[in-house]
């Protein structure tokens, strides 16, 4: 049980610090990182990547993937944008576009689960599916004016608070997200089938269910990222948010989430993204430009992904330097034995 | 089993003797017969479409798809994948159209499409060494350097861009020359599809790609010197979006930090339509000739039908779904190892170090 | 059955002397020699766990052994790996051929060494030299046919070609029959006599003891992990090979049965699934441990499979307690009162990356959330002490990663698992696969407790010896069909003989 927590713990303490380390770097270079200002604007800019890692997570970790997220974002966002501008009421014009992240989400599900396609494939489609109908839907147009429910659901602060409110909803959604995935069976079999998809179907989880519903799950969380990316920016345009696939990617992965499915939690993934953002808000303050912000991301991944199996291989090499030629020949042919 | 397609006698013989028998397969035949089909539907009903100029400007940009989506069929092809197409393009074009405008004369040509084609390889390589050295799985690590390599292209762009009176003449030129009536766009095409064509057909690179995408474990098992093979194969991807970046130059004139964005998902599509198998192993150069000579083809229709400009992305996305599934489908019926009346495959007790050695699709990625 | 040419010198292509080789506890070879000489074929006999797969894995490179030597024209040779032991002239194939579905035959052939003109692969010479190859053995696939399109004995052949392309002198085949039709395995023969004549020496691995006294000339077997004897095959009658394969009782190692069944549980008829078994029907009854013995092919896993809902069978019908019953799901089956531990352990019993009492407690995971839905972790705790005291699993290993235990503890990890949801009908799979003796009887011990408090059980496996043990009734499967029901106590040799086709035994 301590062992367990042990584990998780480590992943996390390492992101507390690096963010301890980047306010402390950042604010020491400019002194405006850590001003309320800043950190409101930091907090809101990070509310869509956060949003949609959410909803990432789960379907990585059963060792899928959805790549077409910031498809059903720019779709939702724009279907809300366009009913809202023709005079659509503003709650059943967002009620509409949730309605229709969960198709997609769906959509998604069933090719992938129940006609049993590779799910890379599939979702790079319906990335371009579902970004090609916002296209078709709004053509080269671009709406700025959003109802003030919108708005503020996006950009304001809790009455009386500097918080903003949007980032009190991604609280919310982390905690009810981790409470699932950590406390559920629901959560526990997302992570068993991500460990090993055959040993849960034989032991009688019902693994098209959840990964349908995991399928599902990021839909909705990006029709959600679609609704705030409105609010925040203040703009729909066809094809919006697309940037935000790599850091979306990159918070999952961060935050202690195996590309190959099976191991994560969601707090690492908020810290994470926090990461990420306050990084990119450094960054910005010195002057870099939001390309080299996406390099800057670009690189964390690597680092991210590249870390566990480097580490890996340095144990390795330090244990065979000081074993017995004996031992590691053994070594050698048992990993070699487990590896069939 | 397989059939020489209905080409006359003697190139067909001649093209046998270059890349053996057993080239051409039956379904890119019929996927032939489908682009005759309805290019003479379109002709025949859609006074814009045959046009001279709408048909140049098609097979301009026809051409310019399907060099990148040749390089990005052999990753497929290996059961890779390259995401980063569009932004080693774009890198290329600036860089290229930039270096060469300061060097008159017939050298100009030359430096341009070997500069192309060896700073695409290079950033092909910077693919190949995340995926080799980190073990990154292909789709994360080229999502990676798509980023990477986007924010080189601004940095190299330094917030300005190329403008068509810095292009040299001959590159600017290129887009309208033809060599013997035919447009050299067209020319560069087919000279890649023929040579990517013979490295897949006549080479031992080429062989071991299709081994890595046909059954991984035994190609190792065999002896396939992956590492090298996975370095080899994303330098020529990227040395043919390189390529890509030169003709973009010519074709657009302007290059500025968008070049090559959002051609990612056109390329593999063109690819995957064409008749390259998403699950590796199968395809060849003129798979990606053909699926972006019909992808550009319908959206060509809907633009001039007033269907929609926007339906590009819609198109693709669909198409690669479509593709995919029908591949799964059709795989699965023919892939089914023959029942005996009375007997199943067994696997237990018996040494194998080979668990799964038929290919079963990759579901789990 | 004719001999090698005697003018042949007979010095042995490969000497194994004194080969040993261990699996963590287990000792699977325990100093084996043996020569193989050119221009002969060898039988290699044994029951599972003999040792024969260790063996065939050492002389292709995919293991080494931990002591003795291998000899290869008389010179001292390490065999590294798979490509060391094909350059020096060992090949084997396999039940599950090594082949590349989208290429095409000649490409199959010779993969890895196509052969090359000015630099490029030359695809005429290609097609030419397997048309050619298949001729000199005498057998007619098309060259240009892509290999998916190929079933598995015309993929066999393939490796066939592919090892004499690469110049191989000694040719191991793995069970090369159990997949193949009566009329497949005759032109198989004549291929391997041919393949004699020329030189090579093969090595027939089989539990198919017609075939083996039809075919080969000499045969040796192996008996946990020695070699019992060598012997010309027209010296020995086939009794006399299964008594030398299993030999006398390995002691104690077998709890006591008791036998008492009960009412029937479970009556399956004519439980058809074309292709792996046909027509199968039995009756289970209450408390009775139904051993279910077979070679390897003969259906048994996939029919375990049909009632446990992975691959539900397409005809036929199953009734429990009176009630009929359609495989849907594993969680159907559950939660219908079946439980099935599989054979392979690791990819289909545990998810290695997650502790052990989450495996524990995978299968009845439903109940120990609350009402709201949480997952009482106090409770899952609770719940895996519980059934670790229950498998005998050691309290320390409660809190490590499956992964981490050895075979014997990970077994009892999954017992448990099926422990936890109070099974009425639990079917294992080569229960004892890999484990140590040790454990291997305190699973086995637990296994008969079960039957003893009133569950039906059923045991598959393929060692002679456990299955005649623990079994209170047994079924022998052969090529998809039940073609024998024993009572127990009986003969090893029966069994194998029903299970090998030799004699076919009536109900």
């Amino acid at each position: 049980m301590n062992r367990l927590r042990h584990a998780v713990v480590r992943w996390e303490s390492g992101l507390v610090l690096l963010i301890i380390l980047v306010m402390v770097l950042g604010q020491w270079a400019d002194g405006d990182l850590l001003s309320s200002f800043n950190l409101q604007t930091t907090a809101l800019n990070s509310v869509v990547l956060l949003c949609l890692a959410l909803g990432l997570a789960p379907v990585i970790m059963t060792s899928d993937i959805d790549l077409s997220v910031v498809g059903t974002l720019a779709l939702v966002g724009v279907v809300i944008g366009d009913l809202t501008a023709h005079g659509t009421n503003t709650w059943l014009a967002i009620g509409i576009g949730l309605a229709i992240s969960l198709v997609c989400g769906l959509i998604n599900g069933l090719l992938v689960v129940l006609f049993d396609l590779p799910a890379l494939a599939v979702t790079l489609g319906t990335m371009g599916a579902y970004t090609g109908v916002s296209f078709l839907i709004l053509k080269g147009l671009a709406i700025s004016t959003f109802p003030s429910v919108i708005v503020s659901m996006g950009s304001s602060n809790v009455t009386g608070t500097q918080i903003p409110f949007a980032v009190v909803l991604l609280i919310v959604f982390a905690a009810i997200l981790s409470f699932i995935l950590h406390g559920t069976v629901f959560g526990k079999s997302v992570f068993a089938i991500g460990g090993s998809r055959k040993a849960a179907l034989f032991s009688g989880i019902a693994v098209n269910r959840v990964r349908i519903t995991t399928f599902v799950i990021s839909g909705l969380m990006a029709g959600i990222a679609g609704l705030l990316f409105l609010g925040n920016y203040q703009t729909a345009q066809a094809g919006m948010g697309a940037s935000e696939l790599l850091p979306a990617v990159t918070a999952v992965i961060l935050g202690g989430v195996s590309a190959y499915g099976g191991t994560g939690t969601i707090p690492g993934v908020v810290l994470a993204a926090a990461l990420l953002a306050l990084l990119q808000s450094a960054l910005g303050l010195h002057n870099f430009s939001g390309e080299g912000q996406t390099m800057a991301i670009g690189f964390l991944l690597i680092i991210a992904i590249g870390l566990p199996p480097l580490s890996q291989k340095y144990k390795d090499w330090k244990r065979r330097r000081s074993a017995s030629p004996v031992t590691v020949a053994n070594a050698v042919l048992s990993s070699s034995e487990e590896g069939k | 089993m397989s059939t020489v397609s209905s080409l006359t006698p003697a190139p067909a013989s001649a093209l046998k003797r270059v890349f053996g028998s057993g080239f051409f397969k039956r379904s890119d035949t019929s996927l032939l017969v489908l682009i005759v089909v309805v290019t003479a539907v379109a002709a025949a009903t859609l006074g814009d479409f045959r046009t001279i100029s709408n048909f140049s400007n098609l097979l301009n940009t026809v051409a310019l798809i399907a060099i990148v989506a040749i390089g990005e069929a052999v990753t497929i092809i290996a059961r890779q994948i390259d995401l980063s197409v569009g932004a080693i393009l774009g890198i290329c074009a600036y860089l290229v159209g930039e270096t060469t405008h300061h060097i008159s004369g017939p050298l100009g040509p030359v430096v341009g499409v070997a500069m192309s084609l060896a700073l695409g390889g290079v950033l092909g390589l910077g693919n190949a060494l995340l995926i080799d050295a980190l073990k990154m799985p292909a789709i994360i690590a080229t999502l990676a350097t798509l980023s990477i390599y986007t924010g080189v292209q601004i940095f190299v762009n330094n917030g300005s861009q190329l403008y068509l009176t810095q292009v040299p003449k001959w590159l600017s030129g290129l887009r309208g020359a033809t060599w013997f009536g035919i447009s050299t766009f067209i020319w560069v095409a087919v000279i890649c599809m023929l040579v990517v064509g013979f490295i897949l057909r006549r080479t031992r690179f080429g062989r071991d790609v299709y081994a890595l995408g046909s059954n991984p474990e035994a190609a190792i098992y065999l002896g396939v010197k992956v590492r090298l093979r996975t370095y080899q194969l994303f330098a020529l991807c990227g040395a043919m979006a390189g390529l890509g970046g030169l003709l973009y130059v010519s074709q657009f004139g302007n290059v500025d930090a968008t070049a090559g964005s959002g051609m990612n998902l056109t390329v593999i599509a063109a690819a995957v339509v064409g008749g390259v198998s998403l699950f590796g192993g199968s395809g060849n150069a003129y798979n990606a000739v053909l699926g972006a000579l019909l992808l550009g083809e319908i959206q060509n229709i809907l633009e001039l039908t007033r269907i929609s400009v926007f339906a590009e992305q819609t198109l693709q996305g669909v198409a690669i779904v479509v593709a995919v599934a029908v591949y799964a489908v059709v795989s699965r019926r023919l892939r089914r190892p023959v029942r005996r009346e009375a007997m199943a495959v067994a696997t237990m007790g018996a040494a194998t170090p080979l668990a799964g050695a038929t290919s079963e699709g990759g579901s789990h990625e | 059955m004719t001999t090698s040419n005697e003018s042949k010198t007979m010095t042995p292509v490969v000497e194994l002397r004194g080969i040993q080789r261990s699996f963590g506890g287990l000792q699977a070879l325990k100093g084996v020699n043996l020569d193989l000489l050119p221009g002969e074929i060898v039988g290699l006999l044994g029951e599972n766990g003999a040792g024969k797969s260790t063996l065939v894995k050492i002389l292709t490179g995919v293991l080494e052994p931990d002591g003795g030597q291998i000899l290869v024209d008389g010179t001292v040779q390490r065999i590294a790996n798979p490509r060391v032991a094909r350059d020096l002239g060992i090949s084997a194939t396999y039940q599950e051929p090594a082949v590349f579905p989208d290429l095409d035959v000649a490409e199959n052939v010779f993969a890895g060494r196509q052969p090359m003109r000015k630099g490029v692969v030359d695809w005429a010479e290609m097609y030419r030299r397997a048309t050619e190859i298949f001729e000199e053995i005498g057998i007619e696939l098309d060259v240009h046919a892509p290999v998916y399109q190929l079933g598995i004995a015309d993929r066999q052949l393939i490796e066939i070609a592919k090892s004499l392309v690469s110049g191989a002198r000694v040719l191991i085949l793995d069970e090369p029959t159990s997949v193949l039709s009566n009329r497949e395995v005759d032109s198989l023969f004549e291929l391997l006599r041919s393949l004699r004549g020329r030189g090579i020496s093969l090595v027939f691995v089989s539990h198919k003891l017609d075939e083996v006294t039809a075919l080969t000339d000499r045969v040796v077997v192996l008996r946990d992990g020695v070699l019992i004897t060598e012997r010309p095959t027209a010296e020995l009658t086939i009794p006399e090979m299964v008594r030398m394969m299993c030999g006398r009782d390995v002691g104690d190692l077998y709890p006591e049965i008791t036998r008492n069944s009960g009412e029937v549980i479970m009556e399956v008829k004519d439980l058809t699934r074309p292709g792996y078994f046909q027509n199968v029907s039995f009756v289970l009854r209450r408390g009775e441990i139904l051993g279910l013995a077979g070679l390897v092919g003969a259906g048994r896993t996939e029919l375990a499979e049909a009632i446990f809902g992975i691959t539900p069978a397409e005809s036929g019908s199953i009734t429990i307690e009176g009630h009929p019953y359609t495989a849907q799901s594993p969680r159907h089956a559950i939660r219908c009162g079946i439980a099935y531990l599989p054979e392979d352990r690791l990819g289909n019993g545990l998810v290695s990356g997650m502790r052990v009492p989450l495996n524990m407690t995978m299968s009845v995971w439903g109940s120990i959330a609350n009402r709201f839905g949480r997952f009482r972790t106090r409770v899952m705790y609770r719940q895996a002490s519980d059934l670790a005291e229950r498998v005998q699993l050691q309290a320390g290993r409660l809190d490590q990663l499956t992964s981490s235990l050895s075979g014997g503890n990970q077994q009892k990890v999954v017992l448990g698992k099926w422990l936890a949801t109070e099974p009425r009908i639990l079917i294992l799979d080569e229960p004892t696969h890999g484990i140590d003796v040790g454990t291997k009887a305190e699973v086995l011990g637990m296994v008969a407790e079960l039957a003893k408090s009133g569950v039906a059980v059923i045991i598959i496996s393929s060692e002679l010896e456990e299955v005649r043990a623990m079994s209170t009734r047994l079924l022998v499967m052969r090529e998809g069909s039940v073609v024998a029901e024993f009572a127990t106590p009986i003969d090893s040799h029966l069994i194998l003989e029903a299970a090998s086709g030799v004699v076919k035994v009536g109900q």
